[in-house]
């Protein structure tokens, strides 16, 4: 489970600012053409360097000039999806980021999910778009970085492996009842914890009911698998707490009865073997006398013969 | 002194009679016969044992000077095995079949070969399936009850009441199928292979193919991994696979006592053995979803019988043995129609860009496989004495079950031990691999490591050394872990429970092999491509694995195949030959042993080498009985009955004169051939009457097939004693000979290359002198000083 976890985190950073950094190199090659400058997204500042970085410079410069006729532009409905989903992705890609660890993402940001699949949506399945080319063409599937398609599926991954929609209620417009319930029993028992800080002996004993009840949800909601990448992380926290920093660990206290069966167990089949050998009457063998040519022939004049 | 013809007298006693070993004393042998020829109606002079066979009464055994009793040794033959007819008898019956059967007929022949071997496959997929099935529920349920009775008593207190729990529930398993085995049919004990390979040598082992084996081999092995004793279910998948195949072949099953009439043609030792081969192809390929290992595992065991069209059906039978199991286990997890999880034991893939491997790894791949030659042969060893020690000792079905049980219960508790007192924890895994974790005195949401090896069917474990990935192991672990498995195996297997030795082998390889790769990580500290142990838990199974079984080619193949990765076949070979050439230093491998303390005549592929100077005429027996062409009942019906010496073929001579000169060969003729003559009394004198009855044919002796009855059941007045019999019809007119002078390997290779059962010895003008059997050419072999004989024993 820390695995996850740390996986998910670890993928989740690497993944925000690599999406983030391709954003802004669409931006440049899209603004160009078609965009104008105000509607441009307004970058984390911590990215442009990398944007800069990009040794295509002149080629921007070059294409600033050029423009392609009419029938191949991009409409201005398009124009204006593709600013919408620019815009949700980047804030659901900034509550991703923000929420990573610890992990509190579905909690927070299913309503930037919902809005950026929204729209996502409403550009794959665009219909009634003026003109004769639909934006789903236009935008998703003119050239083969196909990068609104990519960015898109990405996310999903993500909120996928999260298993989010586990924690949400039907409709994944609020928390389940059962996730507000795990929460509930896991704030009672972070509170008792805080209560007992001072004193570890204490605390093993006292918070053991809260405790154990939390364990009880847990374990039923896993079989039930409503379990999201939150919970699973939270409670992953909490037994750590538990057992590495309280040490509330169940004490090894019965190696003399175990040492005691188990050294009469091994005991029992050295008596049998034993009481085997010395009673059971040895298994013996009757030898027959086969019968050969006579014994003028046999082995033994060879062997004469040879010596 | 080139060649030292040792005599072998191993003798536990005092050496008061060692001295004198029977095959030597020529003299004391006449004097025998005198005695039983003054006796009265035995024709002792004749007399030779061609095969010889069980109950020597006990006042024949005072008659002979009280035979001198050893205790077991590897260094007998026993007499209970026989051969099979692998050659067939071209008698005059079989030429009219043969004359009266269409070219319609051969092809319906032929069709029929291929849906037996289809059926075979079939049905032994469908018992692999079931075994599995069978296992992981009843193994479910047993790990469920104990898991649950250790999470309640680790916190309450009293885990020894768990410990005692499991050891009960193990005893209480392995006690039904130890049950089954010893007192209903002891042959289904073991992993079944070393019969299978007799078998296929030409050896008659009793009761091996039949229907009550298959069914107490399946009950005893489901028992045996379900009691949780260290064995696996795969070495007795190739058993049961033999059994379905005589059976189907056969149409009929004798423990059933049902006929259903089709496959009559095959009712002969020659046609049941490719089927059975079929069968054993069709089992391997059943146990590890490795058809073509099958195969070849079939192409090493049997190899001096073969054909390409047999192949081709083998290949079929063990095709649609991997087939049927995929389908049914795809139902069964219900995923219908979806065939990609071959096999009963299950490597799991081998991705190659995870575990690659470079070409300065291969002398570690060496190393490895010589580590594996040398813990394969300690094992053998070990279990060779163990073995001795049982034969002798602990041979009452009752002790059988105990120790059965006995060795179930310790299992558990050192595993149990094992378990309690490990320190390693691991968290629990993120696709959560493990089936039952236990987390005992570990940090909630961690488990305890030791338990995934221990607590758990052994197949399970070998998975997950392969595949979890690095670091959920600690090397103290591994290391104990091999300790006791090792020991634990070495004393589980030849018990006698049906159970086989091939995953506990590629467990404790795995174990020493991912320690191995552990430590080579710890040794060379960049990251690369040493980082991970799977890949040396599998080199270092195969190793194990072939330093005890010593299986080359098919082992390999059965290893890629099982894996899904061709590319490991080089290193999986080099490791197979090292294993193989330093453990063969020590001791054979696994089932030869086995095969010897069974003291089973089997025939290796080659005389030993120092024998060109022994001729047929040192080896055959002799003299040999003979019937005349046309033969009084009476002294058929004795010859038969002497129980001193039963034997299974006769030479029919032109004319035996009085003065026991040894007449002209014309032909040979079978004891099952001569019962069903008696039976159906086929009389010189009663032709006339006969004529108005049907003639004999080839059909009458298929169906006496395969249990002819005993001489004694057959009556025969005191009229007919005094008939004649006339023997040219039925006798094989035409049967292999060799002049006295033909040295030992010759007659060997004609022995092994044609599967022959008599090979009649003739002097210069075709006199019959001496018979050569199985076991005349058996009790030649290499030991440590020249060549050494095997004396023959009752068992």
């Amino acid at each position: 489970m820390e695995l996850l976890t740390r996986f998910t985190f670890v993928s989740a950073c690497l993944f925000a600012e690599w999406a983030v950094t391709f954003i802004a190199v669409a931006n440049c090659s899209i603004s160009p053409s078609e965009m104008n400058g105000d509607s441009a997204l307004k970058l984390p500042s911590a990215v442009i360097p990398v944007s800069q970085k990009s040794t295509l410079g002149s080629f921007y410069s070059l294409s600033l000039s050029s423009t392609f006729p009419e029938d191949l532009e991009v409409n201005e409905y398009c124009t204006e999806l593709l600013r919408i989903y620019g815009q949700r992705y980047v804030t659901f890609a900034n509550c991703l980021v923000t929420y990573a660890r610890p992990v509190r993402v579905c909690q927070n940001c299913y309503t930037g999910f919902n809005s950026l699949e929204d729209i996502y949506k409403n550009i794959s399945f665009d219909k009634s778009a003026p003109g004769n080319v639909s934006c789903h063409d236009s935008l998703m599937r003119s050239d083969r970085l196909m990068l609104l398609y990519t960015l898109f599926i990405k996310l999903d991954e993500i909120w996928t492996s999260a298993e989010c929609k586990q924690c949400l209620n039907e409709d994944q417009d609020a928390l389940s009842n059962d996730t507000l319930y795990f929460m509930a029993t896991l704030n009672q028992s972070l509170s008792c914890f805080e209560q007992y800080q001072r004193n570890h002996t204490e605390l093993c004993k006292d918070c053991k009911t809260s405790y154990k009840r939390l364990n009880e949800v847990y374990g039923r909601m896993e079989k039930n698998q409503m379990l999201c990448i939150d919970l699973e992380d939270a409670m992953n926290m909490t037994q750590h707490l538990w057992s590495k920093n309280f040490r509330c660990l169940l004490p090894r206290e019965e190696t003399v009865p175990v040492i005691a069966v188990s050294s009469f167990m091994l005991f029992l089949p050295i008596i049998f073997y034993l009481s085997s050998f010395l009673h059971s009457e040895q298994k013996k063998r009757k030898l027959i006398h086969p019968k050969r040519v006579k014994s003028s022939s046999s082995l033994m004049n060879i062997q004469d013969k040879f010596s | 002194m080139a060649n030292i013809a040792k005599k072998v007298s191993w003798s536990g006693r005092g050496d008061d009679r060692g001295e004198r070993t029977p095959l030597l004393n020529g003299d004391e042998e006449v004097k025998y016969n005198r005695q039983l020829s003054g006796g009265g109606i035995f024709h002792i002079g004749r007399l030779s044992t061609v095969d010889l066979e069980e109950e020597i009464t006990p006042e024949e055994d005072i008659v002979r000077s009280r035979p001198k009793e050893i205790p077991h040794n590897e260094k007998l033959l026993s007499l209970k095995f026989e051969s099979l007819d692998y050659d067939n008898s071209e008698n005059q019956l079989f030429l009219e079949e043969e004359r009266r059967m269409s070219h319609m007929g051969f092809r319906c022949l032929e069709i029929r070969r291929w849906v037996i071997c289809g059926l075979i496959g079939f049905l032994t997929g469908l018992i692999a399936c079931m075994i599995d099935i069978a296992v992981e529920k009843l193994a479910g349920y047993k790990y469920f009850a104990v898991k649950l009775n250790i999470e309640k008593y680790t916190e309450l207190g009293g885990l020894s009441i768990s410990l005692i729990l499991w050891a009960v529930l193990n005893s209480a398993f392995v006690m039904f199928g130890a049950i089954a085995v010893a007192f209903v049919e002891p042959i289904a004990a073991g992993s079944g292979i070393p019969q299978i390979k007799c078998f296929l040598n030409g050896v008659k082992i009793p009761r091996v193919v039949r229907l009550k084996t298959l069914v107490i081999k399946v009950f005893g092995v489901i028992c045996s991994v379900a009691g949780g004793l260290a064995v696996g279910k795969e070495g007795p998948m190739i058993h049961s696979g033999a059994v379905v195949a005589a059976g189907v072949s056969q149409g009929r099953s004798t423990s059933l006592k049902k006929d259903f009439k089709i496959f009559e043609y095959f009712r002969r030792d020659t046609e049941k053995r490719d089927f059975v081969s079929a069968g054993a192809a069709a089992g391997v390929s059943a146990a590890f979803g490795a058809p073509v290992g099958g195969v070849l595992f079939s192409l090493e065991e049997g190899a001096s019988f073969w054909n390409q069209m047999l192949t081709w059906r083998i290949f079929f039978a063990s095709m649609v043995s991997t087939f049927t199991l995929n389908f049914f286990l795809s139902i069964y997890h219900g995923k219908p129609g979806e065939l990609s999880s071959p096999g009963l034991i299950n490597f799991g893939r081998f991705d190659s860009d995870s575990v690659q491997y470079n070409l300065y790894e291969i002398p570690l791949f060496i190393i490895m496989g010589a580590l594996g030659g040398v813990l394969g042969a300690l094992f053998n060893i070990i279990n060779y004495w163990l073995t001795i020690f049982r034969i002798r000792y602990i041979h009452r079905p009752c002790l059988q079950v105990m120790e059965a049980m006995l060795v179930a219960a310790v299992t558990a508790t050192v595993s149990f031990a094992m378990i309690y007192f490990s320190n390693d924890c691991q968290p629990l895994g993120q696709d959560n691999t493990e089936e039952y974790p236990l987390q005992l005195f570990c940090a909630d949401g961690e488990y305890n490591s030791m338990a995934t090896a221990f607590f758990n069917t052994p197949e399970r474990s070998v998975r997950s050394l392969f595949h979890n990935p690095p670091g959920t192991y600690n090397p103290v672990t591994l290391g104990v872990f091999t300790l006791a498995y090792f020991f634990l195996a070495v004393w589980t297997y030849g018990l006698t429970v049906s159970a086989g030795v091939f995953i506990p082998s590629l467990l404790i390889g795995a174990a020493w092999g991912r320690l191995f790769g552990i430590l080579l990580s710890f040794i060379a500290s960049s990251q690369s491509i040493w980082a991970d142990p799977g890949k040396y838990a599998l080199i270092g199974a195969a190793a194990q694995l072939g330093g005890i079984v010593r299986m080359t080619l098919s082992l390999t193949v059965i290893l890629v195949e099982a894996t899904g990765n061709v590319t490991y076949g080089f290193p999986i070979m080099l490791v197979l030959m090292t294993a193989k050439i330093v453990g063969d230093y020590f001791i054979e491998g696994l089932y030869d042993i086995h095969i010897k303390l069974q003291s089973v005549p089997f025939l290796h592929s080659d005389a030993p080498p120092t024998s060109h100077w022994l001729t047929a005429r040192e080896v055959m027996s002799s003299p040999v009985t003979c019937f005349n062409r046309v033969e009084k009942v009476g002294r058929i019906v004795d010859v038969l009955s002497n129980t001193s010496t039963i034997h299974n073929g006769f030479p029919v001579v032109a004319h035996t004169s009085e003065n026991d000169e040894p007449g002209k060969i014309c032909g040979l003729i079978l004891r099952s051939q001569l019962i069903v003559l008696l039976k159906h009394k086929v009389f010189v004198e009663r032709a006339s009457s006969r004529l108005s009855q049907r003639k004999l044919q080839l059909k009458d002796f298929r169906d006496a097939y395969p249990r002819f009855p005993p001489i004694q059941s057959i009556h025969v007045s005191q009229d007919e004693r005094e008939c004649m019999m006339d023997l040219t019809e039925f006798m094989n007119p035409t049967p292999y000979t060799v002049p006295q002078e033909t040295s030992l390997p010759r007659v060997f290779k004609l022995f092994r290359a044609l599967g022959l059962r008599h090979l009649v010895v003739v002097d210069n003008e075709n006199r019959v002198v001496g018979l050569v059997t199985r076991k005349d050419l058996a009790r030649y072999h290499v030991g440590k000083d020249g060549l050494e004989e095997l004396h023959l024993a009752q068992t």
